[in-house]
This record gives C-alpha cells, sequence and structure tokens, in this order.
C-alpha cells in the first residue's frame, strides 16, 4: 500500500487547516453559502436534506486495518455509529456538525487519508478494480497510476473549476471490473509486443440523464505519457465543455457534440505540445511509486486446500460462502474474499463502527492489513489464504457480515435515495431491503445465478441502474413515486446501457415485477449456465415485456 | 471599490481600464480592448503598449502574432465557477511565452488567488471586502506543497519528479 512521505503529511495537514479558516470564515459569516460551497464541496462536504455529508476519499478502493478503524472511530465520535460505502469507493457519513468537520478531517489525516475532491467541479477520488494487485487475470497493477492521478489532481491549480465533476477510473486486467467506460476517462492497462506498459484510453463515458459509453481515443498511451495526455484531456474540457446548461456540461456532451474524431484530433494536438514537458513520467519515479504496491510475500500454505475440502463438507453454509464471496488470487493458495455488506434485508452498503473495528481486525490478522472498497458497495479482503478462511468466515458471521450473496440477486447496489439525498425523487433503500427479503431463500439466489439489480432514486444515476443487468429508476409521477425498469445494461468490458422495458411501476408492485423478470428467465434460458445478461442478449426484450404488460401493444 | 493587488502590494494608479457604454478611458487611462479590437487595432498601426480582455470563450492562441506588443492581457472570471481563465492564463505563459503583466478580472476571490498566481497570473483585480482585508494583511490562504508543475516558478519537491514546493517568501 502506498504510504504517505513527509511532502504528502505535509500537504494533507495544510489542506485541513485551509479548510479550517474557510469554516471559521463561513461560521463567521464572512464567506457567503455560494462562494463557500465549491470551496466545502471539495474537501468532502455536501449540505444534504436533513443535514452536512462528509465524503471521505477513499483513493482506488484501498484501506489498511488502522485506516478502517479510524473510519469507525469517525462513526462513532462526530456521527450516530455507521458510514456508507459507495459505488465511487467512498465512505460517506450522514450526520457531522459543519463546525466539527475540520476535527474529523485533521483525525483523517493522522492515518494518511483524507476527503479532498470527493465532490465538487473536480477530478474526483480515482477508482480502480478492487481486486487490484490480486487477481489471476491481471496484466499489470492499476493502482500505482491510480496514486499518480491522485496526487497529480489534488489541488490542481488549471483544473479545480471545470464545467462538471470529472471522473477517471482505472483497470488492469482483462474483466473491467472498474467499469471505465461509463467514466470521464477510462484507463485500461495494457502491454504492446515489446512487453511495454501503456494505457487504452476512452474518454466521455458516463450514467446521469444522458447515459453514454466512452470512446477509444487512444490504443496505446505510453506509460511515461500518462499526465501529459491525461492534462491534455482536461484542458481541451475545461476550454470547451458546455457551462451554460449543468446538464449537459459533463466530458461526455463534448464529445458527443464534438464528435470522437475531432475532439481526439484536439486532444492530440494539446499533447504534441506538452509530451516533453515536466509531466513526463520517469521510469524510476513509477517504478517507486509501484513498490509500495507489491504484492505482499505470501507464504506457502498448501494445507488449505485439505482444510478446506473439510470444512466445506461439514458446513454447507461455509461451502455456499466460499463459492460465492471467494474468488481465485493469483497465488493457488490464497483467495479474495468479499465481505457483503447486503446482508438479507439491510441497506446496501452500510457498516457499523463495530463492524468496521471487526473488520480492520481480521485484515490484520488474516489479510495482510489489507482492505478495499468495491464500486458495488462491497468489502474486500484481497489476500487470504484458504487455510484460514474458516477463521474468516467465523468472524464474519460474528457481525452479521457472511452473506454468501456476491454477484447474486440480493447483492444489490442502491443509492441513499430520498432518506437521505437532496436530489432524489425515490427512496432506494426500502425497495432493496423488499427485493433483498423476497429473493433472501440461499437456493432460489443459487438457482437465478448471476445477477445484478442496481437501484437509483433519481436521474442522477448514482445507484448506476443504467449498467444494472435490471435497472431500477425512482421517478416522481404527479407527486408520487414510480420505478422504470431497465434490462440489459452491463458495466464490464462489455458495457451496454439498459433499455427501458415499458411503463413505470409504483412502490409495492415493484418486487413482483422483478419476480415476473426472473421467472422469465428461469423459463427461457438454455440452461443454468446462461445467466440473465446473457439470456437477455439472446432473446431481447420482448418475452420481458409481454410477461409484464400483457400484449405487445400494451408496453410502452 | 476595485483595487489592483501585485504581490509587492495594492498599486495605485493603475490605467488600464475595462470599457462600458458609460465608462471610457480618460486622460492618462487606456482600455482593455476585446480580442477582435486588439487585432483589428495592431493590425491597423503600429501601436504599441497595448491591452486586451480575454474572455472566457476567446481563443487566446489568437494573441500569438501581438505579444511583444502588449503590456498586459486579463482574463475574465465572470463567476467563481468558471474556471477556463486557469486555462487560459497557462497557455499564455506555457504555450505562447507571454512575460508582460497578466490580470485576473471579474470574480477575485481570496480562496482563488493562490490558484490563480500558480497558473502565472500576477495581478489582480479585487471587489470583493474579504479578500481586500486579506491580501492588505498578506494572508494568502496558500499550500506551499504542490503535486503538479504549474507556471509558477517552484522548487522540486521531495521525492516525485511531479511535485513542487513554492519558494518561501523573499
Amino acid at each position: 500500500m502506498y504510504r504517505y512521505d513527509e511532502f504528502d503529511h505535509a500537504f494533507v495537514s495544510e489542506r485541513v487547516e485551509q479548510f479550517r479558516d474557510q469554516v471559521q470564515r463561513r461560521l463567521a459569516g464572512e464567506l457567503a453559502e455560494d462562494a463557500f460551497k465549491p470551496l466545502r464541496l471539495m474537501n468532502g462536504v455536501y449540505l444534504q436534506l436533513h443535514a452536512y455529508m462528509l465524503r471521505i476519499a477513499i483513493p482506488y478502493g484501498t484501506l489498511s486495518a488502522r485506516q478502517m478503524r479510524m473510519l469507525a472511530h469517525i462513526a462513532r465520535t462526530y456521527d450516530r455509529g455507521y458510514g456508507h460505502f459507495t459505488t465511487r469507493q467512498n465512505l460517506q457519513f450522514n450526520w457531522p456538525k459543519l463546525s466539527e468537520i475540520p476535527d474529523a478531517l485533521a483525525d483523517l489525516a493522522s492515518v494518511e487519508m483524507h476527503a479532498l475532491q470527493t465532490s465538487g467541479n473536480c477530478i474526483r477520488n480515482v477508482t480502480a478494480d478492487h481486486f487490484a494487485g490480486a487477481a489471476a487475470d491481471e496484466i499489470a497493477d492499476p493502482r500505482p497510476y491510480a496514486e499518480i492521478l491522485r496526487q497529480w489532481s489534488s489541488v490542481h491549480p488549471e483544473f479545480s473549476f471545470l464545467p462538471r465533476k470529472f471522473k477517471i477510473a482505472v483497470t488492469g486486467a482483462e474483466r473491467d471490473r472498474a467499469a471505465i467506460q461509463v467514466h470521464d476517462i477510462g484507463l485500461h492497462l495494457k502491454k504492446n509486443d515489446k512487453g511495454e506498459i501503456g494505457f487504452a484510453v476512452y474518454v466521455g463515458g458516463g450514467q446521469g440523464r444522458t447515459p453514454m459509453i466512452a470512446k477509444l481515443i487512444r490504443d496505446f498511451l505510453p506509460e511515461e505519457d500518462l499526465l501529459s495526455y491525461t492534462t491534455a484531456i482536461v484542458r481541451v474540457y475545461n476550454l470547451h465543455g458546455r457551462r451554460d446548461n449543468k446538464y449537459k456540461a459533463r466530458i461526455k456532451i463534448l464529445v458527443h457534440e464534438t464528435g470522437a474524431e475531432e475532439l481526439t484530433r484536439q486532444v492530440e494536438a494539446e499533447f504534441a505540445s506538452l509530451r516533453d514537458s515536466e509531466l513526463k513520467l520517469p521510469e524510476q519515479d513509477v517504478e517507486a511509486i509501484a513498490a509500495y504496491f507489491a504484492l505482499p510475500d505470501l507464504p506457502q500454505r498448501a494445507e488449505g486446500w485439505e482444510n478446506l475440502a473439510r470444512w466445506k463438507k461439514a458446513d454447507p453454509a461455509f461451502a455456499r460462502w466460499v463459492q460465492q464471496n471467494v474468488q481465485p488470487h493469483k497465488n493457488p493458495d490464497y483467495g479474495m474474499v468479499t465481505i457483503s455488506l447486503k446482508p438479507i434485508g439491510g441497506i446496501p452498503g452500510d457498516a457499523t463502527d463495530a463492524q468496521m473495528d471487526a473488520i480492520a481486525d481480521l485484515a490484520e490478522e488474516y489479510a495482510f492489513d489489507e482492505i478495499r472498497v468495491s464500486h458495488e458497495q462491497n468489502l474486500i479482503l484481497p489476500h487470504v489464504a484458504l487455510a484460514d478462511l474458516e477463521a474468516v468466515y467465523r468472524g464474519l458471521v460474528a457481525i452479521d457480515l457472511a452473506e454468501a450473496n456476491a454477484g447474486l440477486i440480493t447483492d444489490i447496489i442502491a443509492c441513499p435515495g430520498l432518506d437521505y439525498c437532496a436530489l432524489a425523487n425515490a427512496r432506494s433503500i426500502p425497495l432493496a431491503q423488499e427485493i433483498s427479503r423476497r429473493f433472501g431463500s440461499a437456493e432460489r439466489q443459487a438457482e437465478i445465478g448471476e445477477l445484478k439489480i442496481k437501484i437509483s432514486g433519481c436521474i442522477n444515476a448514482c445507484g448506476h441502474h443504467h449498467v444494472g443487468h435490471i435497472g431500477l429508476l425512482g421517478v416522481e409521477k404527479k407527486g408520487a413515486e414510480l420505478y422504470q425498469i431497465t434490462l440489459g445494461g452491463s458495466g464490464d468490458e462489455h458495457t451496454s446501457i439498459g433499455e427501458i422495458i415499458g411503463r413505470g411501476f409504483e412502490p409495492d408492485r415493484v418486487t413482483d415485477a422483478i419476480e415476473t423478470i426472473v421467472d422469465t428467465y428461469l423459463g427461457l434460458r438454455l440452461d443454468p449456465s446462461e445467466i440473465f445478461l446473457a439470456a437477455y442478449r439472446r432473446v431481447g426484450p420482448q418475452p420481458f415485456k409481454a410477461a409484464l404488460y400483457g400484449s405487445a401493444a400494451e408496453a410502452a | 471599490m476595485t483595487k489592483i493587488w501585485r504581490e509587492t502590494g495594492f498599486v495605485d494608479n493603475d490605467p488600464w481600464v475595462i470599457e462600458t457604454d458609460e465608462v471610457k478611458a480618460s486622460g492618462e487611462q487606456k482600455p482593455l480592448l476585446g480580442l477582435d479590437e486588439l487585432i483589428a487595432k495592431a493590425d491597423e498601426s503600429n501601436d504599441v503598449g497595448l491591452g486586451v480582455l480575454i474572455k472566457p470563450a476567446d481563443d487566446v492562441r489568437r494573441l500569438e502574432p501581438y505579444l511583444s506588443r502588449l503590456d498586459i492581457v486579463a482574463v475574465a472570471f465572470p463567476a467563481f465557477n468558471d474556471g477556463r481563465a486557469f486555462s487560459h492564463a497557462s497557455l499564455l505563459r506555457q504555450r505562447l511565452g507571454y512575460t508582460n503583466e497578466l490580470r485576473a478580472v471579474g470574480d477575485v476571490l481570496i480562496d482563488q488567488v493562490p490558484l490563480m498566481q500558480r497558473v502565472g497570473i500576477d495581478s489582480f483585480a479585487v471587489s470583493n471586502a474579504t479578500a481586500l482585508k486579506r491580501l492588505s494583511e498578506n494572508r494568502l490562504p496558500a499550500i506551499p506543497h504542490h503535486y503538479q508543475p504549474a507556471v509558477r516558478d517552484a522548487e522540486a519537491g521531495k521525492g516525485y519528479s511531479w511535485r513542487r514546493q513554492a519558494k518561501p517568501a523573499a
């Protein structure tokens, strides 16, 4: 894991003091709310429906046990004893007092954390594959590049007042687990014929009210050009992105209106004059950062195979959990463990202070001190010996986080919705809870297989409904909540935007509609290995429309 | 009340005026011309010591042939959330090599002054009361550690090539 040096330490503490001064001026009435707003947003402070909200950055989703314990401490000290892990690999606290936030930020700084640029019209927290450094299918670890981008983008003097927010994601494996094609910039690490590292560069993806899949503008960008090329893209965007309408201000609209070819030309022209500047990355600097992310020294634990077989035989619930929540690691004696933050009937992504402390203990004892936050609102222990899986499982059972549902129908992504968010039109949490309860039986979930449900309480799509196999979008019609259903979305290396299936459903009819969709799928799949998304792509929307709305004519 | 501030302090008798229907440059004053106006004037005369006002949507690269004849370029921040002038300033200093006065005009707030300085702006038209007060006390809310090279000269920071450290105030 990256460890701050003196420079980083000085920077974050200076930043905390700078913000403390801004908060004091705000509280003294010297700074008007409209001028304070961009300043607080760049420090992760929102003003929500009921209170301020503090969004803490977890760069590329990587945490140590010490950092997790500090998050628990903040939940206890400045909030109501819990936090919410988000699809941006951040953690949100919903109830802090503005006057105490500088203290919370100082506490964070003491464990090398911050809330910088988790909001506002700047370059946001850089996200990455949550299995980075551990996945068997990895070409290169994306985190060193995400860390370099984190540093470069922090309090960037040219890019702190962009037309809109700007999100970068990096992935380094064959399978895209960072949803790079729905980001403003998506970077896909690859190796060329000579074995050199570079990036495929995608630009202009995004969800929200105008979902778009990013365009590939560079097939292979050499590693040394990462910062100059990114600077070129963001500069073109800063100068030419629309500012007349905040709903058309993201770079995806610029790409769409300018055309990918012309935009590429502008970026390449800008890059031509930047490529030999001070932004060029020396190999030794990249290597030095990469060294922080070296795989821990994993001792041979071959006994795990035999133990695991025995434990699985003795305890079917444990066997199910291993089957669903443990993925193959680069090292065959190890596994990558998903801690589901989706207990049946629970609030997706929420964790209490006690749970955070307990996870920190498990990470320290069994997982080389590493924890990840996934964009699917789960936590990951990326390196666990098979021989320790049983102990980890028992530890998770004790804190009610051993649900064996990673990737299954109850592993639902949901935004906070109308219960917390000032933008939402509809609730997300109660809907997620009801669906989770309806499909909660382990047998039923296993029968259905991989199925991703994603719920957003408004058109801004924080719940990523556009890329859900089944997406639910809460809308408000004549004062009542209604949910639109989309089918066939996906946020992986074959990204697709879901299609709206027909007219929306009232809150009390949504779960039935999901059940109808699921039953229709079970009836038409070729065999259990054909997952919902594959079946939908094969047959199209018609059978689902017919099942939901009767005759085709009724379907909107 | 707008005052001009430079790192050396507030400037008296600044001659530059943004002309409007009501306000015209008179006596010792000189107008900051719009980009088209500046180009027209420069093309039809041999005048030097000119001043220009770059609006957010202007293409600053059009100034290239006229830079040696400019005493000042003003870049406009019409609102605190319109950051195009940060890129204009970067392009002027880094790409076009402009070295004379570069001024921020419009919504110049104290918390943005340090960022403006880093992209090469060295003169500020300030009317915000808090900004005026803090500048008069020389209390800039700047962070001396930077994670990226920028226009303003800074010392290499420890560790990585992209880091910079502000030079201590003279």
